[in-house]
């Protein structure tokens, strides 16, 4: 069988079927469809301006970006649910997470509030026990080891004064300590010194499991090199115009993008 | 306003009390009936209309007993030396007089007067009549027993001292008029805090507050003014703080208001390497409106000056800044620094906001700005998609809005204390 007929055989958990979006006036994605299964990687290559960070931004949940056709079906207790019905809070507690191509800065509220304070919303609704402040130091400080994070951080404003490699781990942490099913990760490699890309990619791949998947986005091949994903898409002019296996990524590395249409 | 005003004059006079403090009173009364109440054209008053105090009657005499003492348990705290005063008159009963430190004097300020109490004249007199804003002078007609502290020459007072002003009229429309002096003898350091409280919302009633704060020579206080009077309540507050050489005042006001507010603070930098911090928040829903006004005058060189004022409003609040710096010519390597920053989470709230420099020396560091604004998006978003909802997003950062403010406060006991009041702010918002 091949892998294409295997996967077929499981359900798949995130679905995005023929959709389109708008910014404002203008129409950005124009058709997607995507289907992924538990425990892939996919990956979502394109160049400036093809809508990719459109994608991620529709699946968080962003107000000023309107989904006018299509949808996106997300498996919850083997039902499948429209996301793009539930709000950006919501679709956090069913456990999409989304990390930011630039991550925001919230002075005066320090990492550890904020962090617990979104995972016991998150314990909240999935009925768990939410976690004590003792507790949760402890839990947050062993994932801070996944990525090299120095314990400074968890008394300091979240984003403020970081660098523009500690933002990305950062989100990466949050990832880690927020432990979702269904995470889109919006051009995590960019900006990263290779050092940094490593950690970074690092943390990723312990996260990988065979119950949740991951949707990489990204402008570059570099980070697949770490990250191997499972399928590579082209996005280009809000449409994905080819997906292949891994080897896409490296078509595109050696001769762009401008051969696909 | 006050009822019969014109015919007080002579339940003014007290044979027991010094001469000179009768004619303090009388002058008082007489610049308070000259100036009037203070309307939208006067130029300090232009932001907030007293046309609703205008309008009500209040009596100065109360004589209303109060049967629910224990009411007073949630504004103590036993790590505190507590000083309480209800409608204005002192209750030793009720206040924690016999743990004060040693050097540490505490009595009702009409005790002190009336005792001839050293250099009280001088100080209750410090300012001239001649050119008093008309609430200053109406309390200085009509002040009640009032509380004074003396902190004693390189005397340092570890507890903190809070002292409780609770307005709780047996009937409505009354007029407390508390009256503080606080004396700061060479190398002291104390931390006070005063608060103006009530009991629920149910009264109406005029506080007209002065605190007079000397600081000589190297003292040190950490200083706390917090109001949350009765939601029907109108409370004007003045302090004045004189500062001499090397004395460090670091001050905070927190006003989470009632139904009109208004806080003058006021510090002269008479001496040099003085340095004082005024620094605020103020907090207010529905119609509150809350006036905050600062003057700052630098007479001697090589004084600093801070001030950061906070604001969060809700619904249809208003909030008014004014602060002033004056920098007269002698005062060269003046560093002032004045920041005002509000936060409008309601749709009908509004702000006027307005510095006023007056400087006259050439060699001096002055910066100040203002903004107003709404919750960021790009944070609401961010926080949301993590699993936080909106309420919650907003209070978060709103409180975010507020921590490094409070981290400015250094002493602890003040911190505590204002971050608890503060955080029950938010829970009621």
């Amino acid at each position: 069988m091949s892998k294409e007929e295997i996967t077929k055989m499981k359900d798949a958990m995130f679905e995005i079927k023929d959709l389109c979006v708008n910014v404002g006036k203008t129409t950005i994605l124009k058709g997607i469809n995507l289907t992924i299964h538990p425990g892939e990687v996919h990956a979502v290559m394109g160049p400036n301006g093809s809508g990719k960070s459109t994608l991620a931004k529709v699946i968080a949940g962003h107000p000023d970006y309107q989904a006018t056709k299509g949808e996106i079906l997300y498996e919850i207790n083997r039902k499948k649910i429209d996301i793009l019905d539930l709000a950006p809070e919501e679709r956090a507690r069913e456990g999409i997470f989304m990390a930011y191509q630039y991550p925001v800065e919230i002075p005066g509220v320090s990492t550890s509030v904020f962090l617990r304070a979104a995972f016991n919303e998150i314990c909240k609704h999935q009925g768990a026990e939410e976690m004590d402040p003792l507790d949760f130091d402890a839990y947050l400080r062993e994932k801070m080891k996944i990525l090299n994070m120095d314990d400074k951080f968890i008394n300091r404003p979240v984003n403020v004064d970081f660098s523009g490699g500690e933002k990305k781990r950062n989100e990466i942490l949050q990832m880690a300590v927020l432990n979702p099913r269904f995470s889109v990760l919006d051009e995590t490699d960019s900006g990263l010194d290779i050092d940094s890309m490593r950690i970074v990619a690092d943390g990723i791949n312990k996260l990988r499991r065979k119950d949740n998947a991951i949707l990489l986005i990204t402008h570059y091949q570099r980070l697949l090199n770490y990250v191997v994903p499972d399928f590579v898409h082209i996005l280009r002019h809000g449409q994905i115009v080819r997906s292949e296996g891994k080897e896409l990524a490296m078509k595109v590395e050696e001769k762009g993008y401008d051969w696909l249409s | 306003m006050i009822r019969n005003i014109e015919h007080i004059t002579k339940s003014l006079i007290d044979e027991r009390m010094p001469q000179w403090f009768n004619t303090l009173r009388i002058q008082g009364l007489s610049r308070f009936i000259e100036t009037g109440i203070p309307a939208v054209s006067d130029p300090n008053w232009k932001y907030t209309d007293l046309e609703a105090l205008k309008k009500l009657a209040f009596d100065v005499s109360e004589n209303g007993e109060l049967n629910e003492w224990e009411l007073l348990n949630q504004f103590r705290n036993h790590k505190d030396i507590n000083i309480v005063l209800l409608n204005g008159a002192f209750s030793v009963k009720h206040s924690d007089l016999d743990n004060l430190e040693k050097g540490v004097l505490v009595s009702t300020l009409h005790e002190a007067v009336k005792n001839n109490a050293p250099h009280i004249q001088e100080r209750l007199t410090k300012y001239p009549m001649t050119d008093t804003a008309a609430f200053i002078a109406l309390n200085q007609a009509l002040n009640g027993p009032g509380v004074y502290i003396l902190v004693d020459e390189k005397v340092v007072s570890n507890r903190l001292i809070h002292i409780i002003h609770v307005t709780h009229p047996g009937r409505q429309n009354f007029a407390s008029m508390p009256r503080t002096l606080i004396v700061m003898e060479p190398f002291s350091e104390a931390a006070i805090f005063e608060s103006h409280v009530a009991f629920g919302d149910s009264r109406t009633y005029f506080s007209n507050a002065l605190t007079d704060i000397f600081m000589n020579e190297n003292a040190t206080l950490h200083y706390c003014k917090s109001q949350k009077e009765s939601l029907k309540a109108f409370h004007i507050g003045h302090t004045r703080v004189w500062q001499e050489r090397d004395s460090s005042f670091d001050g905070f006001s927190f006003m989470a208001g009632g139904r009109l507010t208004r806080n003058n603070v006021d510090a002269v930098l008479n001496g040099e390497g003085a340095n004082a911090r005024l620094n605020a928040f103020y907090s207010v829903n529905n119609s509150q409106h809350v006036d905050n006004h600062t003057s700052i005058e630098h007479r001697v060189p090589n004084c600093a000056s801070n001030q950061l004022y906070k604001g969060i409003l809700n619904d249809s609040a208003r909030a008014v800044f004014n602060g002033r710096i004056l920098v007269r010519p002698e005062a060269q390597k003046t560093n002032s620094y004045q920041l005002n920053k509000n936060l409008l989470l309601g749709s009908g709230c509004r702000v006027d906001t307005k510095p006023q420099l007056e400087i006259f020396a050439d060699d001096v560091k002055c910066t100040h700005g203002a903004t107003i604004g709404q919750l960021d998006e790009d944070e609401m978003f961010y926080l949301q998609t993590r699993g936080i909802g909106k309420n919650a997003a907003s209070r978060m950062l709103a409180e975010g809005f507020l921590s490094d403010l409070l981290n400015t406060v250094k002493n602890a006991a003040v911190r505590e204390k204002l971050n608890s009041l503060t955080r029950r702010s938010f829970e009621a918002s």
